[in-house]
């Protein structure tokens, strides 16, 4: 039974777009009497059961080796498009994550959107995001994974989009947009220039061509650069992260999937194509630096930040900048772990935050404080949820960002310290938003906060649950490396780390020995993360600046040149008519003339041999 | 006497009727012109006539014709010019530019 399950496994993206399709019935404009919730309802269902069949076929997968499908798309002359579908226990273990996370979003969004109207179009597009990352995990082929990147790139703007009455939502979809598209078209460059070289975009046959590739070091280098610009956009990495800081604008219950899983769907890509990445050197000091960076900033920004969502987004790309480090050191399954440990931690956060902006209104941490008696399932599942995401003994993401400490111990010590300072930068950032929001006193945005109803607590509790949980499900798989190969070393130091930022932390903003708000020595540095580098200003005065100046001036020249020529012509014709017209003088001796004059030369042209002739006679 | 001599005095004669034709601003005194420019033709017809044809006189005949035609429309072209005089009262060619663009 359980190999029917494995086997159909390629239906699993099928049900949430069964889902999409049917939630179009209770658009407003189509059910106009009676209410969008049963689209709700029925996401849930089939999300539930693309679940349950996950689930299902996982014993028939587990340590088997993988089983293939392949769907016939397009055959032309010489180019063979088939769909590889690859059903192992890896893609079925990322489906789990994927639609159990779902979901929990799903339930959560029950409880979040009560007083809205738009819950078809919601589910409509979170059931669109389900099935586009299932069919990515499914998916083995670099070319169908591009195809599906890119619908989610639509996706994630209308999704963003989603309550498009509100400016700031209108520019943050068109950054989400243009910022993801810029990165998907040079993905897609490395796509096109990758089939040549390799003949394929099977990633397994990618990484087989890869080992024995003998490429142009250049060739290489350009084409791993374009497919880690992809991946790079996709991830909100340096310098293509504002994207993700503005798409916090989107309603919370997506923010749930884009920080836990959709955004790690770049670094799923990235692990993909590691193999083909690891043939340029450049690439992966490229892919080191990209991630080292955007950890290295984005938890520096997080501590600056007033927001809790941003905070949060900007640990995300601080994270996905911990999986770009692991693939370019070549530990793709530290990358892999790194995303599973991370989803479900950033989950619960994100969740735990959205309970608390559900009830109090406002986002700004420096207007909360003391929810911590009022609010204690909220308050837990943050504790989880933290605890979960930075390297503490025993949750998930110690034994994650170990695994990664411990493959880079022997060769790269100087990233092992990077990773020691990033890891105590988020235990900073996430016990920093801990304290604001659930210790000393209430202001008045918190005086009154009631804990949530329960379509709202139940997915937080399962998050934090699942989070707590995770070593031991990680144990039962054999994830966890057993005692003797541990590094101790790097274990004590990763813990060490933790503990001095989450304390540093609490003495600061628990204590009460530092009046709040906290200003920097530096005001200029303060600002500068706070605005995330400036970022936009950045964007305004390079890219989004020299594109604008240059269509102004090629529209200029299409409005006067091009235009202004061929305008010239009709315009020297209707001029010609209007002059020449007074040829027509109305005098009958002028129109004898002309004759006498046409004649004339006329008879000296006929007879020109004649007359040359006579000169020649005279001339004698 | 060459042939040379009478064709370049009818084109003289040719040359000054084209001059008054042009050139004059009365109605009569284009037409008068005109049978300059008739009389320089005929010119032509005789001496061509005479030195090269002298045998069938073709030329003549041509001559003969060209003054009776030449009559008749002296005839019709005093006409017109009555004709326009009695509308507009005067035989200025610069009066005449009511057709133009």
């Amino acid at each position: 039974m359980t190999q029917f399950f494995a086997q159909t496994a390629w239906l699993i993206p099928v049900y949430p777009l069964i889902g999409m399709v049917l939630s179009i019935l209770w658009f407003p404009s189509v059910t106009r009497r009676t209410g969008p919730r049963p689209a709700g309802y029925v996401n849930a269902i089939t999300t539930f059961i693309a679940f349950i069949h996950a689930v299902a076929a996982l014993p028939a997968v587990w340590q088997q080796p993988p089983h293939y499908e392949f769907f016939s798309w397009l055959q032309v002359a010489g180019l063979d498009l088939t769909i590889p579908v690859e059903i192992s226990a890896l893609t079925v273990g990322a489906m789990i994550l994927i639609t159990g996370l779902n979901f929990m979003a799903q339930i959560y969004a029950v409880g979040y959107l009560e007083m809205d109207w738009g819950w078809a179009r919601f589910y409509a597009l979170l059931a669109l995001f389900e099935a586009g990352m299932c069919a990515l995990a499914l998916c083995n082929s670099l070319f169908f994974s591009y195809v599906i990147l890119e619908i989610l790139t639509l996706a994630t703007y209308l999704l963003v989009g989603f309550w498009l009455n509100q400016p700031l939502v209108v520019t943050g979809a068109r950054d989400a947009f243009l910022t993801k598209r810029v990165g998907d078209l040079f993905l897609l460059m490395g796509v096109l220039a990758i089939y040549p070289l390799a003949g394929t975009w099977d990633f397994n046959e990618l990484a087989a061509w890869a080992q024995t590739a003998d490429v142009n070091p250049t060739v290489a280098a350009l084409v791993g650069l374009a497919l880690l610009a992809g991946p790079m956009g996709k991830c909100a990495q340096f310098p293509l992260h504002l994207w993700l800081d503005e798409a916090m604008e989107g309603p919370i219950p997506s923010t749930i999937l884009r920080n836990s899983v959709v955004v790690a769907m770049g670094s799923w890509v990235l692990v993909k194509m590691a193999p083909v990445l690891a043939i340029s050197p450049l690439v992966l000091q490229a892919t080191i630096a990209v991630g080292a960076l955007t950890a290295l900033g984005g938890t520096l920004i997080a501590i600056a930040q007033i927001d809790i969502k941003r905070v949060l987004s900007y640990l995300v790309s601080a994270y996905m900048g911990l999986t770009f480090i692991a693939v370019g050191t070549e530990q793709p399954e530290a990358a892999l772990l790194i995303v599973l440990t991370h989803a479900l931690a950033m989950a619960t956060l994100v969740m735990s935050c959205g309970s608390i902006i559900l009830n109090n209104i406002t986002q700004d941490v420096t207007q909360l404080g003391g929810l911590w008696g009022r609010r204690p399932v909220t308050g837990l599942a943050y504790v989880a949820g933290s605890l979960g995401l930075i390297a503490l003994p025993p949750l998930g993401g110690f034994w994650s960002l170990l695994k990664l400490a411990d493959g880079l111990w022997e060769t790269r010590p100087v990233l092992v310290g990077l990773l020691l300072v990033i890891n105590a930068l988020v235990g900073f950032a996430v016990t920093r938003v801990f304290g604001l929001l659930f210790f000393n006193q209430p202001k008045p945005m918190a005086v009154r906060s009631p804990e949530n109803l329960w379509p709202i607590t139940l997915p937080m509790v399962f998050g934090a649950a699942f989070t707590l949980h995770l070593p031991l499900i990680m144990q039962s798989l054999s994830l966890l490396p057993s005692w003797a190969m541990l590094n101790r070393d790097v274990a004590l130091l990763l813990t060490w780390s933790s503990i001095f930022g989450v304390s540093i932390s609490a003495i600061v903003y628990i204590g009460n020995f530092i009046p709040k708000p906290i200003a920097l020595p530096s005001k200029a540095l303060q600002n500068l993360f706070a605005y995330d580098f400036y970022t936009p200003k950045i964007y305004k005065s390079s890219v989004v600046g020299s594109v604008d100046i240059i269509s102004r001036i090629t529209d200029w020249l299409d409005r006067y040149i091009v235009d202004g020529l061929v305008n010239l012509v009709g315009l020297t014709s209707i001029l010609g008519g209007e002059l020449l017209k007074y040829s027509t003088s109305g005098k009958t001796q002028a129109y004898a003339l002309t004759i006498a004059f046409g004649v004339a030369i006329i008879g000296i042209l006929t007879s020109w041999s004649l007359i040359a002739d006579l000169s020649l006679v005279i001339g004698d | 006497m060459q042939l040379q001599y009478f064709l370049l005095i009818a084109a003289a004669l040719f040359c000054i009727g084209i001059y008054g034709l042009v050139t004059s601003r009365n109605a009569i005194r284009v037409l008068m012109s005109i049978e300059l420019l008739l009389n320089a033709v005929n010119l032509n017809l005789m001496a061509f006539s005479n030195y090269l044809d002298p045998q069938s006189v073709k030329g003549q005949v041509f001559a003969v014709f060209v003054i009776s035609i030449a009559a008749a429309e002296a005839a019709v072209g005093l006409a017109i010019v009555l004709s326009i005089y009695r509308n507009r009262d005067t035989v200025d060619m610069e009066q005449f530019n009511l057709l133009k663009w």
